[in-house]
């Protein structure tokens, strides 16, 4: 009957919990809160980079996609070279390449624009036909520009989703809308994508390449282009022609360094997620912080309780307990204590992730990892800070038990 | 040695108290042999429980030696002597020492939640009928806080029982019990005694003491007279 015995053996610790709830609730909390706290700045990190990779995925831009942007330098940063020597030959280079799917250059701009009574400066953007398909963005109203708009450098603009709403515009295909002085006519409305913090997709105004370059900005340069490869291109070799290419076309030789830059997604989530992963990492060292003061709280819980439950231990050790049955019986207990505040502090930062969802775009999003992550550090904190005190326990003089000297 | 269940040879006990040390114990000789009841008794002060404290393993002499059943325990580390005292040492307390959150079942198991093998079935029922056998069948799963002083003397009876000892050792026993209580426990282990069962008794009070076989008397750290009842 090893169950009996061993029911028996938790059951006398429980009630051992139980008999004093007061200290048991104390340290319950000092756990929860810090597990909650640490489990939730997890989750929202975790949430915040699957964020990130959902918006990129949706743009296109997954592994078999690379962005060139004009001007050398750090990708974080501000360029350090010229930026005017990225050309349309570029382009036209690198479509030929035969691991290219297509190349999308872009040039864009802040421009004032205007229509009837509202006037704002916005995002503007040059691009060809192929931004359509380079970003997997295509018109849910209108139709997007052709080669001959490309040709004819066509006054023609297609709207970003929320672009009507802000410029108080109904029904605005066909209508005229002045951007940077010039006036173009509405063809298309993008479909709305997601974005995150400040970059809004849906509030930009496109128009054909070959029209912003000599109409509206008046430059012969391009700003960036996104290439897409065709399936199982070898990345880096594919990265180091295109910038072959580029070094050459830009008649940049030996230690001259790069006037341009080639991201990659990779890099692309490390540059999105900078910011918020140095905030999470502030954020998770506090909350490890908070969980060492919950181990200390601990601690000095499992010192008065085993102060105050000194004569049972000696009785214990009367009755030939070991050394390290003791300690066994107090690091059960901790992880008892362990077990159910690392589970609470879980779901209740799941409920926490869900009220964060209500005031901003971060998603909540269930995770085993936070789950064993909860219970890994919960259990580590308590069986660490509960050894001092388990140890104390054994040093107890079971003579204690008769006192009448 | 053969039938000799306690062998000391010179105890001493000294204990330090910062700069000040006291001997408590001055040199204690005792051979106890198997089917004993011997009481020591002395006042308050007399070294009476510290020689307890020894003899049951729960303390250690400055100097001298200790033999139980013929082995030198006060050679033996801790580890050692907690198995000794799980197997060998019975204790009754003057509080009786019940865990107060277990009930008298749970109480009368707990020295058996120390054996690697556990306990079986059997023990469980063992455990009942020891408590059947104290007049207590009804109150198994009843906490010490609901029992009276002589039941819960009774439980920690059944306790120190459940490990077949071969020394039954006793502090005070009736210490905290009215007469007809302590009479009771009396009667218990003068029964447990007529079954072979070696105790010894720890007392104060004259009127106990004529419960044993034999009588030591300590005073001062030094056993002072001896008399056969």
């Amino acid at each position: 009957m090893k169950n009996r015995f061993k029911q028996i053996f938790l059951k006398d610790i429980l009630k051992e919990l139980l008999a004093n709830k007061v200290n048991l609730v104390f340290m319950l909390l000092a756990l929860i809160i810090s597990l909650t706290a640490l489990n939730t700045i997890y989750s929202l990190g975790a949430s915040a980079k699957k964020q990130v990779l959902d918006v990129l995925a949706n743009l296109q831009f997954g592994k078999d996609a690379m962005l060139v942007i004009a001007g050398g330098g750090k990708i974080i940063g501000v360029t350090t070279t010229r930026t005017d020597t990225m050309k349309m030959k570029d382009v036209e280079n690198i479509e030929r390449l035969e691991f290219v799917k297509l190349v999308s250059p872009w040039v864009r701009g802040i421009l004032e624009v205007s229509y009837e009574g509202f006037s704002e400066k916005m995002r503007i953007e040059g691009v060809t036909p192929s931004y359509s398909l380079a970003n997997n963005w295509y018109t849910k109203e209108g139709r997007f520009f052709s080669e001959q708009d490309l040709k004819n450098m066509a006054k023609v603009c297609v709207l970003g989703a929320e672009v009507p709403q802000k410029i108080k515009a109904k029904q605005v295909i066909g209508k005229k809308i002045k951007i940077g002085g010039e006036y173009f006519e509405v063809i298309g409305i993008l479909e709305p994508k997601p974005s995150f913090g400040h970059f809004r997709h849906d509030e930009r105004i496109l128009i054909p390449l070959t029209t912003a370059m000599r109409r509206v900005f008046n430059k012969d340069y391009l700003d960036a282009m996104k290439i897409l490869f065709k399936e199982n291109t070898d990345i880096e070799l594919a990265k180091e022609t295109i910038r072959g290419i580029l070094r050459q076309n830009h008649n940049l030789y030996g230690i001259q360094p790069d006037d341009f830059r080639l991201i990659t997604p990779d890099m692309a989530i490390e540059r999105f997620t900078a910011t918020t992963r140095i905030l999470t990492v502030f954020l998770l060292a506090i909350s490890v912080i908070s969980l060492v003061i919950s181990g200390v709280i601990i601690m000095n819980l499992m010192y008065a309780n085993i102060e105050e439950r000194a004569p049972v231990i000696a009785l214990r050790l009367a009755l030939g307990a070991t050394p390290s049955n003791i300690i066994q019986h107090y690091l059960t207990m901790a992880l008892i204590v362990a077990l159910i505040s690392g589970f609470i502090g879980w779901w209740l930062s799941l409920g926490l992730m869900q009220l964060i969802s209500f005031f901003s775009p971060l998603k909540p999003l269930f995770s085993w990892t936070t789950f064993f992550i909860s219970l890994g550090f919960s259990m580590l904190t308590t069986i660490i800070f509960s050894l001092i005190p388990a140890y104390k326990a054994t040093q107890i003089e079971p003579s204690i038990l008769l006192k009448s000297l | 040695m053969g039938d000799k269940i306690v062998i000391l040879e010179d105890i001493q006990k000294i204990y330090q108290i910062g700069k000040v040390s006291y001997q408590v114990l001055k040199g204690i000789d005792l051979e106890v042999e198997q089917g004993e009841f011997l009481v020591i008794m002395g006042t308050s002060g007399s070294g009476k429980t510290t020689l307890l404290n020894i003899i049951g393993l729960l303390d250690k002499p400055t100097s001298g030696r200790y033999f139980l059943e013929g082995e030198e325990v006060s050679k033996f580390d801790s580890k050692k002597l907690a198995y000794i005292r799980n197997r060998k040492l019975g204790f009754i307390f003057q509080a009786f020492h019940l865990v107060p959150w277990a009930t008298a079942l749970e109480n009368v198991l707990l020295p058996l939640l120390y054996r690697p093998e556990g306990f079986s079935k059997d023990d469980e029922k063992r455990a009942i009928s020891l408590l059947e056998r104290l007049g207590l069948g009804e109150r198994i799963h009843a906490k010490p806080k609901e029992l009276s002083g002589g039941q819960q003397q009774r439980v920690a009876i059944a306790r120190a029982l459940i490990t077949n000892p071969k020394l039954l050792l006793a502090d005070e026993p009736t210490g905290n019990l009215d007469s007809a209580s302590s009479k009771e426990v009396m009667n218990i282990f003068k029964e447990l005694n007529a079954e072979g069962l070696t105790i010894i008794m720890v007392t104060h009070d004259p009127e106990i003491a004529k419960n044993g076989k034999r009588i030591k008397v300590i005073a001062d750290g030094i056993f002072v007279d001896e008399k056969q009842v």
